[in-house]
């Protein structure tokens, strides 16, 4: 059951690792006629839409633009090519890029005056410069020197498009069109106010580049849509599902558990048979068998509590102990980050105390209801 | 002191009926010392436990010491068993993870005698048995007749005016046996009324009058 809690939380971490709630806008080819016009025109996209849309749906948060192009980069006498993109300062906001110590993001003033300033990934970054800081270092892109102001620093990421963030390269939009002079631009990326405005929003895009492509709003080919909020209500019911199914086997867990421990308090209370026979013989009133069968229960339920909790917690720590390989995007990033609950453990022990109590003091009053004989005929 | 008027005793297994006792009626002094014999089933340790208000008889009156048993609480009956009789089993029933000492101490902590009273009268009834040195040990590191010496100790950790055992010496080899029986006739000088059970006519020969059980029945 830790497992499940962890891989749901987990997996949280893992798709705001892409950014918090965010909708992706990508050009399209029009599959309706619309106004006289044939189907099959291809829609794009251009840097002016971002202020258009942002200026008529007042639910956007933030928006910002994003081109990119696979280019060689060369710095510190080597060459490799990687995907290059140019945005703006507000894709930090939506994107979770977080620099490393000593570094930043792009800003709004390097964007607003096109410095020719570059924040790398982290491999991007040891690729070209091993383990040595590249802050403050050049790369040259496409012949143009660029500064590199930050790099991003690890994280877990399960949703991408063009390889992880590890491997990119961000360029202010105006200094990225020196290197890339294409006019129309990959994709608009938008941060609702709240979440659940996304499909509104989704809507809106669709009306207003509709009415200046003319296109039909309807039309659902002519611009494509990544919803993360809505990726993440899909991904988040298959994580349910697996902690539900992880669930299923804690409850089995705990069926075998209360099992055992009802066959081993009955193995006990046989075995004490005799002996409530004994001292039943010897004068023990009936108060003294219940006491010191409760008490004994009460012990033996004490002793395993701790030891299940100290097992059940330490297996946890151990395991979340080990590393995690955030190149790999595998199913061990939730597996290895199980999350002890205190609340299931204790709904497990309440459930196990109550049966445990009850299989304890069950034997004990009906030994010290019948005949001191019979309890202590019992061999 | 004990009075049984018309005693049965009844066992049912399955669709098998068992009169264990049929009708016994028996009257035991204050100070007698009495030898109950019988061949073997003929309802000996049945009629030992009814009269040491182990078990209830199916019919029948039994008065000790002029009070109804079948009218006393499961409370009345164990304070009864506590402080009015000893009783020594033939397997001496020690509880096993108790110490010597422990286990002479349980009737005294039952009876809610204060610490100072305890020790004060374990000593006392380790040494009358001879086994002061052994007050740290278990049960299982003593010889059968230690053991039976220590069930008899317990049995007469509260002072009880009656001793009853079964087959005290059934267990036993004849010197460990006559050990017993030395301290039982002590006991009985001292004003005890004990019953015994014995299989044994020697043992039985240290008894003032024997009581002779068959099929249930007292035989005059
Ligand atoms: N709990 C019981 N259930 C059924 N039958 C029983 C039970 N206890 C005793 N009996 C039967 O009652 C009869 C008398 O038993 P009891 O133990 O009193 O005999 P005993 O005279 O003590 O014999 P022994 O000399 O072997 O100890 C026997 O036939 C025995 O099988
Ligand atoms: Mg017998």
């Amino acid at each position: 059951m830790a497992f499940g809690q962890g891989m749901t939380i987990q997996f949280k971490v893992a798709f705001s690792g892409l950014g918090e709630t965010l909708i992706m806008v990508y050009g399209g080819q029009t599959s309706l006629p619309f106004e006289g016009l044939p189907k099959g025109r291809p829609i794009s996209l251009y840097p002016e839409d971002v202020d258009y849309l942002k200026e008529r749906i007042p639910e956007i948060l933030r928006i910002a633009p994003e081109s990119y192009n696979y280019l060689q980069v060369s710095a510190n006498g080597k060459e490799i090519n990687r995907t290059v993109h140019g945005t703006t300062a507000e894709f930090a906001l939506m994107r979770t890029q977080v620099p490393r110590l000593g570094g930043r993001f792009l800003n709004a003033d390097d964007v607003a005056k096109g410095r020719k300033v570059a924040f790398i990934g982290w491999k991007v970054a040891g690729d070209l410069f091993g383990s040595g800081d590249p802050v403050g270092s050049q790369i040259i892109i496409n012949r143009i020197p660029f500064t590199v102001i930050g790099v991003l620093q690890k994280k877990i990421q399960d949703s991408m498009y063009q390889g992880p963030d590890a491997d990119q390269i961000y360029l202010p939009f105006y200094a990225y069109r020196q290197i890339d002079n294409r006019r129309r631009i990959n994709q608009v990326h938008i941060q609702p106010r709240e979440a659940a405005q996304s499909k509104l929003i989704e809507a809106r895009v669709r009306t207003l580049l509709g009415r200046k492509n003319r296109f039909d709003p309807d039309d659902r080919y002519a611009l494509s849509f990544w919803n993360t909020i809505e990726d993440a209500k899909e991904g988040m019911a298959i994580f349910k599902g697996i902690e539900i199914f992880l669930g299923i086997i804690g409850a089995l867990t705990l069926l075998i558990g209360a099992v055992g421990v009802t066959n081993l308090m009955y193995a006990l209370a046989k075995e004490r048979t005799k002996e409530i026979g004994i001292k039943l013989a010897i004068g023990a009133r009936r108060r003294v068998i219940v006491q010191q069968f409760f008490l004994e229960t009460l012990f033996v339920f004490a002793k395993g509590t701790f030891w299940g909790f100290i097992v059940a917690f330490n297996i946890v720590h151990i395991i979340r102990l080990a590393p995690i390989n955030y190149d790999s995007f595998g199913i061990e990033a939730y597996l290895l980050r199980p999350e002890f609950s205190l609340q299931i453990f204790a709904a497990y022990m309440a459930i196990l105390g109550v049966l445990v109590f009850l299989s304890g003091i069950f034997p004990a009053l009906r030994a010290s209801r019948s005949n001191p004989i019979e309890s202590l005929r019992y061999e | 002191m004990i009075e049984l008027q018309g005693i049965t005793k009844v066992y049912k297994t399955g669709s098998q009926i068992l009169e264990a006792l049929r009708g016994v009626s028996l009257k035991i002094g204050r100070g007698e010392f009495i030898s109950i014999m019988g061949p073997s089933g003929s309802g000996k340790s049945t009629l030992m436990n009814i009269i040491g208000c182990l078990d209830t008889p199916t019919a029948g009156e039994y008065v000790l010491d002029g009070d109804r048993v079948a009218g006393l609480s499961f409370d009345q009956l164990a304070a009864v068993r506590n402080r009015k009789i000893g009783f020594v089993f033939q397997n001496f029933n020690l509880l096993p993870y108790a110490t010597t000492w422990e286990n002479i101490e349980l009737p005294m902590l039952f009876d809610g005698k204060n610490a100072h009273k305890r020790k004060k009268r374990i000593s006392e009834l380790l040494n009358a048995v001879g086994l002061y040195d052994w007050r740290d040990h278990r049960p299982s590191e003593l010889s059968g007749g230690q053991q039976q010496r220590i069930a008899l100790a317990r049995a007469l950790a509260n002072d009880p005016p009656i001793l009853l055992a079964d087959e005290p010496t059934g267990n036993l080899d004849s010197r460990s046996g006559e050990e017993i029986m030395a301290i039982l006739t002590e006991l009985w000088k001292a004003g005890r009324t004990i019953v015994m059970v014995t299989h044994n006519d020697r043992i039985a020969s240290y008894s003032q009058r024997i009581i002779r059980l068959l099929d249930g029945m007292v035989q005059d």
